[in-house]
């Protein structure tokens, strides 16, 4: 069992780019996302709310295969510039994980934008602050601080459905202990080393995420 | 609609004062169909002390929040240090005409909460550089020092460090002022600074406040301190209903007022141990 896992592991650099890639390009969807949510025009509150009640409505398996098996069948996307992307695996699964997390995201980062008083942001403004500079300066750090601990949730969460993107051909983790089992029939040993794997990762991941939170408030532990 | 009290005691407002530094004038203000303002004027001139008083929802919160334009009246006229704030009408409802123009008056103002409404996130010296520094372009080193100044003339330079968390209600309140004060603002706007703090702080926050009248600061307080507001006043006005009852120097409506209403209201307060 023990002699796989040099193997296994050689998929833990796939694992982390799907995941890192996923989340840094879902943070930006979720930005946009959640301002425009947030904003008063109706048209983008609109197309913002839709886009979050498709992908956070269905699964992201059902997501990668229409990226990855749907798209190709339309003559248009396969003609244009957009194949050269949608072709890969490798980009199908980022794309499907980073539009899957980022309506999450932006619905935890909405979230946290509202819970900040409304006090601070009138103190604010009183001061002559612009909108644009009351939300930089007050309101997007305070929010997200507060979003902190439930992103840390949803990284946890991209982690686990990073093994999704074995399905479509990629061999990260989850796809090498697939090859692996269908070679040596090792059903129980692999995954448990693919399972142990992931577990290891989440444990470094909320690590990273506790001392992020510890780091950037200092006005909370200034409390005790 | 608009039919003015024949309250004793209300002057018009003269807005060719070119001293005023706050000019209000026939302000109105609804939120639904609740009118919190029916017509009040209110003037400061440089150097005056005027404190607003009367019952809750008498509407004297919302015209010192009318002033920094933080509720947009529904009519009226807001002059500060003679620029008049410009006022239209969009979709039925007031706004401000021009925002860069507002945020310009603004700086000039500087406002003290009822609940101190502190930046958590910063350090309490960083809350009172934050707007001078990115607001007024001030270099830091240059406003870290004017902070520190003016950190110390409230009393909580030793502070200067912690987090607004660490404070009590009356060191965070002092911290609010010296933030207020660090935009050198023209008039302090004061939104009962003491109402949200435990008996034994009210002190050490009238303290500051009274040193800055001292000083000659001009400033527009909203308080239920009475006692208070006799000794610092220049000019009480007294609200009833979104209407000026009664208006005078302190030692007159809050002594012997002309008005069965303010009287009572006064034996009201004075009685519950002021």
């Amino acid at each position: 069992m023990w002699s796989s896992l040099p193997r296994l592991l050689g998929g833990v650099p796939l694992t982390l780019q799907l995941v890192g890639l996923a989340l840094a390009g879902g943070a930006l969807v979720a930005f946009g996302t959640a301002l425009m949510r947030l904003s008063s025009n109706p048209v983008l509150r609109g197309i913002a709310s839709g886009y979050v009640f498709l992908f956070r409505g269905t699964p992201l398996l059902v997501q990668m295969f229409l990226i990855y098996y749907g798209l190709g069948q339309f003559e248009w996307v396969r003609g244009s510039f957009l194949w050269t992307v949608l072709r890969e695996p490798y980009w199908c699964a980022i794309l499907a994980m980073m539009l899957n997390t980022g309506a999450y995201t932006s619905e935890i980062l909405r979230g946290a934008i509202q819970s900040v008083p409304h006090g601070q942001v009138e103190a604010a403004r009183a001061c002559g602050m612009s909108r644009a500079l009351a939300f930089r300066r007050i309101v997007l750090p305070v929010a997200i601080r507060q979003m902190l601990p439930a992103y840390g949730n949803e990284i946890i969460l991209m982690v686990k459905a990073s093994s999704l993107a074995s399905t479509i051909t990629l061999m990260e983790v989850t796809g090498l202990a697939r090859r692996m089992i269908a070679q040596t029939f090792a059903v129980f040993e692999l995954f448990i080393l693919a399972g142990a794997i992931y577990l290891l990762i989440n444990f470094l991941a909320a690590r990273l995420i506790r001392y992020a939170e510890w780091r950037l408030t200092p006005y909370l532990r200034a409390r005790a | 609609m608009s039919s003015h009290p024949s309250a004793s005691g209300a002057a018009p407002a003269s807005s060719s004062d070119a001293a005023a530094a706050v000019v209000v004038e026939d302000l109105h203000k609804s939120f639904g169909p609740l009118e919190v303002l029916k017509g009040v004027s209110v003037t400061a001139r440089e150097g005056d002390v005027v404190t607003l008083i009367g019952s809750s929802g008498s509407g004297k919160s919302t015209l010192l929040r009318c002033i920094n334009m933080l509720e947009v009246p529904d009519s009226g006229r807001i002059v500060i240090g003679g620029e008049e704030i410009g006022l239209k009408t969009r979709g039925g409802r007031t706004v401000p005409a021009d925002h860069k123009q507002v945020e310009r008056i603004r700086t000039r103002l500087g406002m003290v909460f009822q609940s101190f409404n502190l930046w958590t996130h910063m350090t309490i010296l960083e809350n009172v550089i934050e707007a001078p520094v990115h607001v007024l372009g001030v270099p830091k080193a240059e406003a870290v020092d004017r902070a520190r100044m003016l950190l110390d003339k409230v009393g909580i330079l030793a502070k200067a460090d912690a987090y607004p968390v660490q404070l009590s209600g009356g060191q965070q309140q002092r911290a609010a002022i010296a933030r207020a004060l660090a935009m050198q603002p023209k008039v302090m706007l004061f939104d009962e600074p003491t109402s949200a703090l435990d008996p034994e702080l009210v002190g050490e926050v009238l303290l500051v406040i009274r040193k800055l009248a001292e000083e000659g600061n001009t400033m527009v307080l909203v308080t239920h301190e009475m006692g208070f507001a006799r000794e610092v006043s220049s000019e009480v006005v007294f609200l009833h209903q979104g209407r000026v009852e009664e208006r005078g120097p302190p030692g007159k409506v809050l002594v012997d007022p002309d008005s069965d209403r303010v009287r009572q209201f006064l034996s009201r307060h004075l009685s519950q141990g002021e």
